[in-house]
């Protein structure tokens, strides 16, 4: 199983869990009103058993692996591309299965994991998934620092950070690209739009 | 009619609405051309920069950005075989081809005249066609109007693509989320979890640039950086031929991107892809299809801007959204203070037809922007992504800060950035969870004015011959599909095994892009 189909399988379990929460809060709210007539639980009640019957839908097929239907796009794609296509590509793993076709082309996630996709920059899938947690890490961080040194600041300390140490860009034009970044932002929303940023402990801008 | 066309001229005639039509065309050229950055996204990051603009002028320069980024999303397709739009993810079939062959100028001549030509066709369409089904729509009382919202979450939900369970769920969470807070009618707050913050609700914006802008972010960043740009070009020259040889596609095109963006939910995507399909069946020259024929690009360029003029057909008429991108536009008119529907045509008339003149007005622009500056465009290919998806987050979150002047909106950016990046990857489409959003307060309102009609029964939907119509065609919607499915694999059981490399590698841009 691939982190992908794992991600699934609990993405469905959870938002089945979170629909059979809303569905018994809906209830609590109050379903109907004195007159038959629906009241403030209702359409919480209703959303949230819709997304907790859609869900165990989806875990269920998730857990069976049936593969995704094409889009209609696709369908349109594949029978206006087929009548003439002299070569036919059966599908290289199970050239039986017309579903199975669709799915091993169009599930970067799957691709990913099975090749090692290195891409133009040389790097690894693992390694951007790192980079990904680390952005995701730098931006909750630069959260915090907006309490500290303020808004502008901290946001462009960010660009700076991701440009040169994520990115691996050279130190001066990441510098100057997150200075002028923070100058238009400063310009547009601060000086054009009055909107009163967060200026932090330091309250510097 | 003259008389809607003179006030909507002079709406958006005045200098500063010729300004903000004209930035928004700009901006929606540069937008729809970054790989990484689609009009959904765009719409979503710069709807805070319009909060204090008059509403026409922010729906015109919201407009702007939506039909610019149809010009823009060509340049990238036919330049570097990724596009910038998922609607003009077939251009890169030919349009790519017709690059490496040297000619890329024509390529992208061709896809502008025909977006323009398209504009304007499915424009006096949609001037002709909107206002009598409004009139249809303003003798709805909240049955039918229930009948129709369940209606467009049916229709999204089954032009999204992939399962239908998904889309129905996401729907349905859309719909949830909408729940959030003290509703209208109403006194008790829900699911506040004794936050002050979320009385009033989750946020339109907020959402969507987390789901659109941050979310595409942090996919971009896990998926890699694409491929480098290759082609270089001259001018925009095109030959009397190429220009003969374009006619009949760009006017097959047109007309099948405003059958297909009429029906609320398909969108310009599905259009560019069907206008293709079509005219590789029709053309005289079918076996250059694949390898630069003209026609393959025409026919979906002028597909997918006709589409993207009828999905406000849909969406001005009756409140219902085409697509992704007209969705977030139709929560603009919310935050604007605007009740989305048919009502609009009768309050807001100058604000309707300005805003309909102003798209006539921006594809003029466009045309003049695109056939001469299109290199220039190119140049904007060259900002490496590492540069610019830091920028798109500062974007993001200062312009979701001057919402409310909130750090909670910050938060709520970031939590719904992951819940946008987890969609993308295990592919649960967004379009549902919008309109499911959008539609809440307005779904629950009619739900309550129903039920009291019916005394507490929902029967009276079966009572009103409009409202089953429309629930039948619902149904066939969700069914139709299905079946037509089986019948095509039935007929040719090696149907869905076969796949041209070229198909299947457009294929996977399509899906990857089909969130926006």
């Amino acid at each position: 199983m691939t982190a992908a189909q794992r991600g699934g399988i609990a993405a469905s379990a959870v938002l089945a869990a979170v629909g059979v929460a809303a569905l018994l809060g809906g209830l609590g709210y109050g379903v109907t009103v004195e007159g038959g007539e629906i009241g403030p639980g209702f359409l919480p009640a209703m959303a949230g058993g819709l997304v907790a019957v859609f869900a165990v839908l989806d875990l269920v097929g998730r857990l069976r692996r049936r593969s995704d239907r094409p889009t209609q796009a696709e369908l349109i794609l594949d029978t206006a591309s087929r009548p003439e296509d002299g070569v036919v590509l059966g599908d290289p793993l199970d050239p039986g299965a017309p579903s199975t076709s669709t799915q091993s082309i169009h599930s970067p996630l799957l691709a990913d994991d099975d090749a090692d996709g290195v891409d133009i920059l040389g790097r690894t899938q693992r390694q951007r998934n790192r980079m990904l947690a680390v952005v995701l890490g730098l931006v909750v961080a630069t959260l915090v620092m907006v309490q500290v040194v303020g808004f502008l600041l901290a946001f462009v300390l960010l660009l700076f950070v991701v440009a040169v140490f994520v990115e691996r860009r050279r130190v001066l034009p990441s510098a100057l690209v997150a200075l002028a970044a923070g100058a238009v932002t400063y310009a547009v929303f601060v000086a054009l739009l009055s909107v009163p940023l967060p200026q932090g402990l330091l309250g510097l801008i | 009619m003259i008389d809607n066309l003179v006030l909507g001229f002079s709406t958006a005639f005045t200098p500063e609405n010729l300004l903000w039509c004209f930035i928004g065309v700009l901006l929606g050229t540069v937008i729809g051309l970054m790989p990484g950055l689609g009009s959904t996204t765009g719409v979503a990051i710069l709807i805070p920069l319009t909060l204090t603009l008059e509403p026409v002028t922010a729906l015109i320069m919201l407009a702007g950005i939506y039909y610019g980024a149809q010009y823009g999303g060509t340049i990238t397709s036919v330049l570097i075989s990724t596009p910038g739009e998922a609607a003009s993810v077939v251009t890169t079939l030919d349009g790519y081809q017709m690059a490496k062959n040297g000619k890329a100028g024509s390529a992208l001549a061709i896809s502008a005249i025909g977006s323009f030509v398209a504009a304007i066709i499915s424009l006096a369409l949609l001037m002709w066609l909107a206002p009598p089904l409004a009139d249809l729509a303003l003798n709805f009382g909240p049955v039918q109007n229930l009948a129709i919202m369940i209606l467009g979450l049916v229709i999204v939900v089954s032009f999204a693509g992939g399962s239908l369970s998904r889309g129905l769920m996401m729907a349905a969470a859309g719909l949830l989320i909408s729940t959030v807070g003290v509703a209208t009618g109403f006194s008790d707050a829900r699911f506040t979890f004794g936050s002050i913050n979320l009385l009033s609700g989750i946020p339109f914006i907020e959402v969507m640039i987390g789901l659109f802008a941050v979310g595409e972010v942090l996919h971009q960043i896990r998926r890699g950086a694409d491929a480098p740009i290759r082609t270089r070009f001259r001018d925009m020259v095109i030959s009397r031929g190429e220009l003969k040889r374009s006619a009949g596609p760009i006017l097959r095109g047109s007309g099948i991107g405003f059958v297909l963006g009429i029906l609320p939910g398909a969108g310009s995507t599905l259009a560019s892809f069907m206008a293709y399909g079509i005219e590789k069946r029709v053309s005289p020259r079918k076996a250059m299809f694949g390898k630069g024929a003209i026609e393959g690009v025409a026919a979906p360029e002028s597909a997918n801007n006709a589409a993207a003029n009828a999905n406000f057909v849909p969406t001005l008429a009756l409140g219902i959204p085409g697509g992704g991108t007209t969705a977030v536009l139709l929560g603009a008119f919310t935050v604007y203070g605007l009740q989305p529907g048919p009502r609009l045509f009768e309050t807001q008339p100058t604000l309707i037809w300005g805003l309909l003149v102003s798209f006539f007005i921006g594809n003029v622009m466009l045309l003049v922007l695109n056939l001469p500056l299109a290199p220039v465009f190119a140049q904007m290919l060259r900002i490496p992504y590492g540069y610019l998806y830091p920028i798109i987050l500062l974007t993001s979150f200062v312009g979701a800060y001057s919402v409310s002047n909130n750090m909670f909106s910050v938060v709520l950016v970031l939590i719904f950035g992951v819940v946008g990046w987890v969609m993308k990857e295990l592919d649960l489409p967004m379009a549902p969870l919008v309109l499911g959003l959008v539609l809440g307060p307005l779904f629950e309102k009619a739900l309550v004015q129903t039920s009291a009609i019916g005394q507490g029964s929902f029967l009276v939907l079966l009572q009103s011959p409009i409202s089953v119509g429309i629930l039948l065609f619902a149904v066939l919607l969700m069914v139709g599909p299905k079946l037509a499915a089986r019948f095509a694999v039935r007929r040719s059981p090696r149907g869905a095994a076969a796949v041209d490399p070229d198909a299947a590698e457009a294929r996977e841009h399509a899906r990857d892009e089909a969130g926006r």
